[in-house]
């Protein structure tokens, strides 16, 4: 898909309401058990964002900014007159950027243990810093099941690129400030569509606590937490996060 | 050939099981490990041999590094201030306040000028690009560190050499509407300008902007890589040749009375490789932008695959992080230092004769920054060193003149 010039990679799968999906620190693998799972109840749209899979990137477009505008005309161009607007950590934040905004095709939002504000005290970081920590830390905080971890040694060079690629391009949009808008709070309570907010028990790049502060500051938010997942419940628990999200739709 | 002495003032005494036990010697360290008395011993020992450079007549260089065990000078311009006021007849050069990390270039150039002033016309500034663990200890976003630093050096300079101002500048990275500085430099234009990198792209840019252009233990393939880059950039752009005045090379030197003592003594200066280049993955290898996306097989997986082709780019083709060099020498020993040009030690003769073949194999440069002093070196070793060095190798390098080079 061409939108604004930008050469964008979107899986699209399934049939029924439509549901967008912005995801995380990588993009989604369409492999997924839970896209699978969820493509039996609704139409998944699922654009990688510039820089990210196999998505193209302009030079200089390297902010929120940027990304909330593109996915601002990207819903406008889908030909449903509403979407779910699902975001995914990383892609949780872009998705609230958009709803604060009343983008008047978001029929119903929901986030998965997204990032995006800032909660506690100045010298309290609530997300971690996944640029500064050792990578075996990371993982750690990210998974409930360290075995859950994609296993580098058994990917494909293209896989390992494309990942180190994202990488680059989610410094560039959230090095600074960390992962966060901290405006974005003060706005939050604007959201007025139905929301639901998903979370990892086990999630320690962003705690569950995080969450509830989070959906707290959305009126009418819903929040719950899923067992036996960290900071990706729906690569950890396909089954329950679809259970969740489909009650939703 | 002109020489400048420098030393990075590392802080070694931090016990070995803390260091061996730690991902990190540099950006997470606390910093109570460091006794602020025996740091200020170390400064005084070396702001003394930076004078006594000053009294036999070589240059002086005062660098900067943040955060880490290798060096307590995060405050370049402190430094530099200093050695602009209290030395009087050699050149001060600034190898340097890292630019891309200091928000605002404009108070870069404020500092600079004043030191110029402050040491009369005698002082250069260096560009040097930072990376690994100062972007996590100067909050800096790594992937675009390098458009910071030449748009930093676009703003210093123009503030420099600007002098019917205030100008405006609203750039990508940096903003100023009303630019005008006072004092301007003594030097006019400006101050010469150095700048430290080695990859193929950086060094054509620093080739066509005609800076001096310094290599930090390279070894002579990653220099003589460099300069040629320097040198095809000017003439693809059609600009005059340069001579060898244009290059500079650091090293570790350690010039003894005997040739034993000065391997064995220069070799204590190993310690900045073999101890003080410990970083951990998320400051190297994984740090975003530090290696191109091309080479991540190499840099994700733990067991090598058979069949990655992909995997097989090497720090030769100037694509491999700063990581892979770093950690090559964090294992070099004293012979395999020398045999590459990292070290030069030995007695004055064999000094000379090693810098010269280094000389040889790059096709020649006109400055040779020495690292001095690092580790363990006591105040009384690198004095000595220094002694010899001004007296018996470096009348000989000043007969060498500059040589065009195309």
């Amino acid at each position: 898909m061409i939108l604004h010039g930008i050469d964008m990679e979107v899986t699209r799968l399934g049939a029924g309401q439509p549901v967008v999906l912005l995801h995380g620190f990588q993009q989604i693998d369409p492999e997924a058990r839970f896209l699978h799972l969820l493509s039996q109840r609704a139409e998944i749209i699922a654009p990688s964002h510039p820089g990210f899979g196999r998505s193209a990137r302009p030079k200089d477009f390297e902010t929120i900014y940027d990304l909330t505008n593109l996915y601002a005309a990207f819903l406008n161009a889908l030909p449903f007159e509403k979407v779910t607007l699902v975001g995914f950590s990383f892609g949780g934040w872009l998705a609230a950027e958009l709803a604060v905004r009343s983008h008047h095709k978001i029929a119903r939002l929901a986030l998965v243990d997204t990032v995006g504000i800032k909660i506690s005290d100045r010298e309290t970081p609530d997300i971690t810093d996944i640029f500064n920590t050792h990578p075996d830390e990371v993982t750690r905080r990210t998974w409930h099941d360290p075995a859950n971890a994609p296993d580098f040694n058994a990917m494909s060079d293209e896989a390992l690129i494309m990942r180190h690629r994202n990488w680059e391009s989610l410094s560039r949009y959230a090095w600074h400030p960390y992962m966060h808008n901290p405006r974005l709070a003060f706005w939050l309570p604007r959201i007025d569509v139905p929301t639901r907010v998903l979370w990892g028990a086990s999630d320690r790049i962003v705690r569950p606590s995080y969450g509830q502060a989070f959906a707290g500051l959305i009126p009418g938010a819903d929040f719950t937490v899923i067992d036996q997942a960290g900071h990706q419940p729906e690569i950890e628990q396909p089954d329950v996060f679809v259970d969740h999200l489909s009650a939703f739709l | 050939m002109d020489a400048w002495w420098q030393c990075e003032i590392p802080y070694p005494f931090v016990d070995k099981a803390i260091t061996d036990a730690a991902d990190s010697v540099r950006a997470s360290l606390p910093n109570q490990l460091c006794d602020p008395r025996i740091a200020a011993t170390l400064f005084d020992e070396v702001l003394d041999e930076f004078l006594l450079c000053d009294d036999l007549g070589m240059n002086v260089i005062a660098i900067e590094h943040h955060a880490g065990i290798n060096s307590l000078i995060g405050a370049n311009p402190m430094v530099t201030s200093l050695l602009a006021r209290q030395t009087r007849n050699v050149r001060v050069l600034s190898l340097g306040t890292l630019v891309s990390l200091r928000p605002d270039p404009v108070r870069v150039a404020e500092e600079y000028a004043t030191a110029d002033i402050l040491a009369k016309g005698r002082f250069d500034i260096g560009f040097v690009k930072s990376g690994g663990t100062e972007m996590a200890s100067s909050n800096i976003n790594p992937v675009n560190n390098e458009e910071r630093y030449w748009e930093a050096i676009d703003l210093i300079k123009k503030a420099l050499t600007t002098h019917d101002g205030p100008f405006s500048w609203e750039g990508k990275h940096f903003s100023h509407r009303h630019v005008n500085i006072w004092p301007r430099p003594y030097q006019d234009p400006h101050p010469p300008m150095w700048a430290a990198t080695g990859d193929p792209s950086s060094s054509a840019e620093v080739g066509r902007r005609g800076m001096r252009h310094v290599l930090v233990l390279r070894g002579p393939e990653g220099t003589k890589r460099a300069y040629d880059a320097h040198r095809q950039a000017r003439a693809a752009a059609g600009l005059p040749k340069v001579t060898t005045d244009n290059f500079a090379y650091a090293a570790l030197v350690y010039v003894g009375d005997t040739e034993d003592e000065g391997i064995e003594v220069g070799s204590k200066l190993l310690w900045f490789l073999n101890t003080s280049l410990k970083s951990a993955p998320q400051f190297n290898k994984f740090l975003p932008g530090a290696a191109p996306p091309v080479a991540a097989p190499g840099l994700y997986r733990t067991q090598p695959k058979p069949d990655a082709g992909l995997a097989l780019v090497d720090a030769e083709k100037g694509v491999a992080p700063a990581s892979r060099n770093a950690e090559k020498l964090i294992s070099i020993t004293a012979p395999e230092a020398m045999a590459q040009g990292i070290l030069f030690a030995g007695n004055p003769d064999s000094v000379y004769r090693q810098i010269m073949q280094f000389y040889d194999k790059v096709g020649g440069f006109g400055h040779l920054a020495l690292v001095g002093r690092s580790g363990y070196m006591t105040h009384a070793e690198s004095t000595k060193s220094i002694r010899l060095f001004t007296k018996e190798v470096l009348p000989r390098l000043k007969e060498i003149g500059p040589v065009e080079v195309g």
